[in-house]
């Protein structure tokens, strides 16, 4: 069982789906075949062929083209979503995990709030309040994404508490930031890492849902989401309309998962 | 016993907690809008006196502490205001379009039980084999289909396939129940399928934790049948954590079947959120937001009963 189907086989095809991906969103970076936006009436809705190995749409645009271009806009939210709930996670996590008392209380009760409401509910009111744009997007998904951070934080450094060497850098009257910065946070990485990489996936799962309800990332931009949606009135027509943007989007996300799973396997502690 | 009442007492104490500070989150999230509310929800062009009119209608010159006291009261009982696009109150829209999202909800979690329960019992009886690896592979990768995209497919397919299916078609509860049901049916199974790969991946592993338990090889050497053993020994045990996986599956069933019913163009609350958010509704907005919130932390609180109800030992740990 192990030769086969273990953590290796996780790792290659988690490698390989991601390098897709990567490579799409290089590619694009310096060049695509066609603009993104540039219309071609004499081409619309034509189905894969040699000048356009994905089709284009209804307006004539490259769907390869977008392909490309709308990686680096899925990359940039789950990336910069990601970081702004581990700003928040690590910091409320790490408090409430080593003072315990009130404040680890205070801090549950708010991210169990947090947790109540449906994730896309909370960022979609964040959205309608302040506006639909990719930055309010990511900082909305960051605040919905922390308590899970936070979670694995706090029982992590619950954990950790009461081992020799911390109890020992106590006794030497280390400050409690130097204490969790230097003697706990390195310590958790094993937990941490699996929940950042499925966070990432998680959150291009809700951006795309986001985009694909016209309120995360915005026109002209090409995203995976709205790609979707609007090809959804063509999508008898005209399939590949649907099929190679969700093909990335699931490229990305089972890459993601299986190197968290590829991780969570073969590190030790890592698993719980 | 009597710690039992306390722990339960303290339970419900949790969850009024958790109910008002829902309420004040949905609460503070609408009072810190950049700008004059009614300003925004008028547009620029409104003249001065029609937004003080609106003002004075939304009670937004009263201090914040007793606009809040004065919504939670309306709330509570059932009274979210008045929705400014709809001119109808807001409880009545809700309850409307109750039954799609509400109906979509309880059906995913059905199929979610039915078919990631029997999936996690084949599977954790011969883990590695041909058909554990086939199925396990599959849950990755349904995980990994974002619902929205997953339903299209699945339009698609039973579209050009089967022939079976068109989009967009909804019969009320109260018109035909059957169609009601059989119309909810394919935007349900979209729902619940990336959660049946979640549920059943969880099942399956507390399922191959104690099949390796002593009380199973215990149960074997007696001479009991694997059915029953599957039955009386191993599901009662991951009973415990099968509950908590469903808790935390149900929010995501609630806002998967937001995005979904846009797909199948249902006249579920989703769409009303997003009518609500293109109108800038924002009493419908919230009385949506809180009305979902609530949802979710009844469900959950319920669940959290559940599951000490079930299992004598979460319901000795918690009372110590």
């Amino acid at each position: 069982m192990r030769s086969f189907n273990g953590p290796k086989r996780y790792l290659i095809t988690g490698t390989i789906l991601l390098s897709i991906v990567t490579a799409f969103f290089l590619i694009g970076l310096f060049w695509t075949p066609y603009g993104i936006n540039s219309t071609d009436s004499a081409s619309k809705l034509m189905a894969p062929c040699a000048e356009h190995i994905f089709g284009t749409d209804n307006l004539g645009r490259d769907v390869f083209s977008r392909c490309l271009v709308a990686s680096r806009y899925t990359l940039l939210v789950s990336f910069a979503g990601v970081a702004t709930a581990l700003l928040f996670g690590t910091f409320t996590g790490l408090v409430a995990g080593y003072y315990g008392g009130w404040r680890d209380k205070v801090i549950m009760i708010l991210s169990n709030g947090v947790m109540c409401f449906p994730g896309i509910l909370l960022a979609l009111v964040a959205v309608a309040i302040f506006g639909a744009s990719m930055f309010n997007v990511i900082w909305a998904l960051g605040i919905v994404f922390s308590p899970t951070f936070a979670r694995v934080y706090r029982s992590g450094t619950i954990e950790l508490l009461d081992r020799d060497y911390i109890l020992q850098a106590k006794i030497m009257g280390v400050s409690p930031t130097r204490i969790t910065l230097i003697h706990i946070l390195p310590n958790l990485m094993p937990q941490v890492i699996p929940a950042v990489i499925t966070g990432l996936a998680n959150m291009t799962l809700f951006e795309s849902g986001m985009s694909y309800l016209g309120l995360g990332v915005q026109p002209p931009a090409a995203s995976y989401g709205k790609m979707l949606s609007d090809a959804q009135s063509y999508m008898t027509t005209a399939p590949w309309l649907i099929i190679f943007p969700t093909l990335m989007l699931v490229c990305y996300i089972l890459g993601l998962y299986f190197i968290s799973e590829w991780i969570r396997t073969s590190v030790k502690g890592g698993s719980r | 016993m009597s710690s039992t009442v306390r722990a339960t007492l303290t339970k419900v104490c949790e969850f009024l907690l958790t109910t008002l500070l829902v309420s004040f989150f949905t609460f503070a999230a609408f009072s810190i809008i950049p700008g004059d509310p009614a300003r925004i929800m008028l547009g620029t062009e409104a003249s001065e006196e029609q937004v003080e009119q609106l003002r004075v209608e939304l009670g937004l010159n009263e201090p914040l502490a007793e606009r809040y006291v004065k919504w939670l009261d309306n709330a509570f009982r059932g009274d979210f205001g008045t929705s400014l696009s709809f001119n109808t109150s807001v409880g009545d829209l809700i309850s409307s379009r109750l039954p799609v999202t509400l109906g979509m909800s309880l059906i995913a979690l059905i199929i979610v039980l039915l078919v990631s329960f029997p999936m996690a019992a084949i599977c954790s009886k011969r883990p590695g084999k041909p058909l554990d690896k086939a199925l396990s592979c599959a849950g990755h990768i349904l995980f990994a289909i974002p619902p929205f995209a997953l339903s299209m497919m699945l339009i698609l397919f039973s579209a050009n396939v089967l022939g079976i299916f068109t989009a967009g078609r909804y019969t009320a509860p109260s018109v035909n129940f059957g169609s009601y049901l059989s119309s909810l049916l394919l935007p349900s199974f979209c729902i619940a399928l990336p959660k049946i790969a979640m549920t059943f991946k969880f099942l399956r592993a507390s399922m191959i934790e104690y099949s390796q338990g002593d009380f199973v090889r215990t149960a074997k050497s007696h001479g009991l049948t694997d059915l029953r053993i599957m039955m009386k020994h191993i599901i009662p045990n991951s009973m415990v954590s099968s509950v908590t996986v469903i808790s935390l599956v149900l929010s995501d069933i609630m806002g998967g079947s937001l995005i979904v019913e846009q797909v199948f163009n249902l006249p579920g609350l989703g769409r009303l959120l997003l009518t609500s958010i293109a109108r800038r509704d924002f009493p419908l907005l919230s009385g949506i937001v809180f009305y979902l919130a609530l949802i979710t932390v009844i469900l959950y609180f319920l669940a959290d009963l559940i599951s000490a109800l079930i299992d004598p030992r979460i319901r000795d740990r918690r009372n110590v």
